[in-house]
């Protein structure tokens, strides 16, 4: 008995010290919460007179440790603020965030984080993301201008309760929403092919005679003519987009239809038609069979084989392992016969969650000033282009005509921009227009640039669903709906079109089934989310 | 040569029918270990094309050694080798700090409160705190972005303990110990001088399960972790491939041309240190093991097994 009391009391011990030691931890947090507030100033640089430290949560794609970059360097020249980086790998944000979240270990500000609406209702509500409007009004002139200017920000960004908790990446100049399917150029001039195809029947038989015609002049029936990957997240997504425009669908999931209803695309008329469509290419082998299990790099590895006629990239050279030329052209949206034209999706440039501010934060008036520089023109020219005079300069200074600097030792400019500057390959918050990158595209760009406007813009392309705020019910219905639907869906997608399954015999019973979990439900629900914002 | 070994007795024509399928199960056993060894050796010098293809399957094709000098040019992945190096021997070496002295004590039937200290430490297999919850120990106890998040809190596995005990309750005598009290021999200096040299085997055992532990572990200094000059290997492996698979659609970020030409061409550099990068961090495991495997077959066996 003696010895049990004496085994409770070094337990006690034990945990006393333990409760000691986590007592040093959290002294940090409290450093600085005073009114500091007072002491920004609401134009003119540097920020605040006295140097301001604060911590930041972003991803990282491990190209350069955080407090070396360039551009954040400047930026505390500039502003007198400066932070102490949290970061975690990019694949593995997600992850870390959360973490964050559930352990109340705060960051002062979020940068690229990507928060959900969700995510930003729910901890908006707890309080944990600052409401932001009133720093706005105050703090922020540019970001307040960009949103006079364009009304579709502010009602994006605008949580269902009227607060705004994250600033956005707005990129009005980039407007794929998927990348563009591109034909081999090389396989058209073999086929004497000089008008693309525009209907679905007419992209048939293009596929048809690359399959037979041997485009590639090897003497081997190696060409595949249409190829996809398949990610956990969908099924062959990289071709679909286009495909399902050829039936008038905008998108996958949801798209809002010219009348403003919303439509869930699974089971919309359109959708069957995709998918005898694709199965018709399946069973005449026209669909690369491998398309639900290959990964990208076995694409790639194909495409700079000179084996595939139609496929998706950001640009054709890059998959076929060329050099830039105008000789793979961009694929025109086809229509199927009854369908009078084909719908097209366009980016809608508005990314909520960029940025936001939590509750530790010491000095959330300072930390808008700070974020706001990232939407005026300098400050995006800065964050996308890096310092002037390492990898461009101006021209005209006054119109913003830049010309690039060619990078040193024969490196790759982007290669050393992804040294300076953390927007690279992150949703980071800024605004991209054509005013930042004026004079530094190239021959090939502009090519690109005319023939995304001719076949995509000018053909009626559009926004197929607007970046929206569900309330937290909301969502969380939608959640627990689309867990069962997404995977019903895709699993009878891959059937329907490898045949597995006859579109014609299973049909309505798909249909029903996704009924009967709540597909319509889904739309309502989007439809309701869709008409506040519309009448917001 | 197993006829030179083999006893003088005849083999009746079960027993050679028997041998037979014996050698042929080894035999594809054989390839079946061996197959991914040799694909991947082959595919760190192959053309990534004809990795991808399936043009290589066995033996390398169009070599190049460019993978490898990328990885040996590449210093965050030397980085990576010495934290990973540093995590492991500090980390191994207060594992067994931990391990050995407390299974000992566990395996010793005159040590009071015994079944209660045992129960205690069985029941952390069963129910664990979780993610956060740790996390929230870690942070509080000034751990989060250092190396010792690493390695303290994983300090004991109840797995190695229970095995450890194991094996001192089976090959420690209780004789011996009563004959070193007998000579006058404290129980810190029988554990030194008595235990520990006998206890070769599972101490090489327990090297071997910590350590291959530590080289593979990534987990942690993903949650713990926040400066990349602390990542270890693994991390830095992780990163290198994950950019592979960073594209133009999957980044959500505001993209250009440049941007996509350069995820494009870092995805080719990675598919070409992909297998050369898993070579180099799996072969000091590699070459360790042999030396250490006389042990662990023996090790192991003697925790199981009482005799």
């Amino acid at each position: 008995m003696n010895v049990r009391s004496k085994a409770w009391k070094l337990l006690m011990i034990g945990g006393l010290g333990a409760s000691l030691l986590a007592g040093c931890g959290s002294k940090e947090e409290a450093a600085s919460p005073d009114a500091k507030n007072a002491e920004v100033k609401k134009e003119g640089f540097p920020i605040v007179e006295a140097p301001l430290k604060m911590t930041m949560m972003a991803p990282d794609t491990g190209v350069q440790n955080w407090e070396d970059m360039v551009v954040l360097k400047e930026m505390e020249k500039l502003t007198n603020i400066s932070f102490e980086y949290k970061n975690a790998p990019k694949d593995s944000f997600e992850t870390k965030k959360n973490l964050v979240f559930a352990s109340e270990d705060y960051p002062d500000v979020f940068y690229a984080a990507g928060l959900t609406p969700s995510e930003q209702l729910k901890y908006g509500e707890q309080g944990v993301l600052l409401p932001l409007e009133d720093l706005i009004d105050e703090y922020a002139p540019n970001f307040k201008a960009l949103m006079d200017e364009y009304p579709d920000v502010r009602k994006s960004i605008t949580a269902p309760d009227g607060h705004i908790y994250s600033l956005p990446v707005i990129e009005f100049s980039q407007h794929w929403y998927r990348n563009p399917l591109w034909y081999n150029g090389s396989y058209l001039e073999a086929l004497g092919i000089d008008k693309l195809p525009e209907t679905t029947e007419e992209l048939y038989t293009y596929l048809k005679r690359v399959k037979e015609e041997d485009p590639n002049g090897n003497g081997k029936a190696d060409e595949i003519p249409i190829s996809s990957v398949t990610t956990p997240a969908a099924n062959i997504r990289d071709i679909r987009t286009w495909m399902l425009g050829a039936f008038g669908i905008y998108e996958e999931t949801l798209f809002v239809d010219d009348n403003d209803v919303v439509r869930y695309s699974p089971i919309e008329e359109g959708y069957k038609e995709y998918l005898k469509y694709m199965n018709r290419l399946w069973t005449d082998d026209l669909l690369d069979h491998e398309s639900f299990s290959q990964t990208a790099e076995q694409k790639q590895a194909k495409g700079e084989s000179n084996q595939l006629g139609l496929f998706s990239a950001w640009h054709a050279y890059q998959l076929l392992g060329t050099e830039a030329s105008d000789k793979d052209p961009m694929f025109l949206p086809v229509h199927a016969e009854n369908v009078e034209k084909a719908a097209i999706a366009k980016n809608g440039g508005i990314k909520t969650g960029a940025f936001a501010i939590t509750k530790t934060n010491p000095n959330p008036a300072a930390s808008m000033r700070w974020a706001d520089y990232l939407y005026s023109y300098e400050g995006s020219v800065l964050f996308n282009k890096g310092p002037e005079g390492t990898l461009w300069e101006y021209t005209n200074k006054e119109d913003h005509t830049k010309k690039a600097i060619p990078a040193p030792d024969g490196k790759d400019s982007e290669e050393i921009r992804s040294t300076l500057t953390p927007n690279y390959g992150i949703p980071a918050p800024t605004i991209l227009t054509d005013e930042v990158n004026k004079g530094l595209t190239t021959e090939f760009d502009e090519w690109v640039n005319n023939e995304t406007q001719t076949k995509l813009l000018d053909n009626g392309a559009r926004v197929p669903f607007p970046a929206l705020f569900l309330t937290v019910e909301e969502q969380s219905e939608i959640n627990s709906l689309n867990s069962d639907l997404s995977t019903y869906v895709k699993q009878m997608e891959a059937k329907f079109i490898t045949g597995a399954e006859s579109v014609d015999g299973g049909w309505d019973a798909y249909v029903d089934t996704l009924k009967k979990m709540g597909a319509e439900r889904v739309a309502e629900i989007n439809q309701g989310a869709y008409d506040r914002w519309k009448a917001n | 040569m197993a006829k030179a070994i083999a006893n003088p007795i005849r083999e009746s024509k079960g027993d050679k029918i028997f041998l037979g399928f014996t050698y042929a199960y080894l035999c594809v056993a054989l390839v079946v270990v061996l197959y991914p060894l040799i694909y991947i050796l082959s595919a760190s010098i192959s053309n990534p094309t004809a990795v991808n293809t399936g043009e290589m399957w066995l033996f390398p094709k169009e070599i190049t050694f460019a993978g490898y000098e990328l990885v040996f040019n590449n210093p965050a992945i030397w980085n990576g080798y010495l934290n990973t190096i540093i995590y492991t021997v500090l980390g191994t070496a207060l594992n067994l700090a931990v391990t050995l002295p407390a299974a000992y004590a566990l395996s010793r039937s005159d040590f009071v409160g015994r079944g209660w200290f045992m129960g205690f430490i069985l029941l952390t297999m069963f129910f664990n705190g979780g993610l956060v919850p740790t996390y929230l120990v870690v942070k509080n106890l000034g751990l989060v972005n250092t190396m010792g998040a690493l390695i303290l809190p994983v300090a004991a596995s109840v797995w190695n303990i229970v095995v450890a005990r194991t094996f001192f309750q089976s090959t420690i005598p209780k004789e011996l110990q009563e004959a070193a009290h007998i000579d006058g021999c404290t129980n810190l200096r029988l554990f030194w001088k008595i235990v520990l040299p006998l206890s070769a085997p599972i101490i090489a055992v327990m090297a071997l399960f910590y350590g291959v532990g530590h080289w593979n572990s990534y987990f942690s200094s993903l949650i713990y972790l926040n400066s990349e000059s602390k990542y270890p290997l693994q991390m830095v492996l992780r990163q290198i491939l994950v950019l592979q698979e960073m594209s133009a659609e999957t980044t959500g970020a505001a993209m250009n041309a440049d941007t996509a030409a350069l995820m494009s061409s870092k995805a080719e550099t990675a598919s070409l240190i992909k297998y050369g990068v898993i070579v180099v961090s799996t072969l000091p495991i590699i070459a360790v093991y042999p030396f250490l495997q006389r042990y662990f077959v023996q090790g192991v066996m003697i925790g199981s097994v009482k005799g």
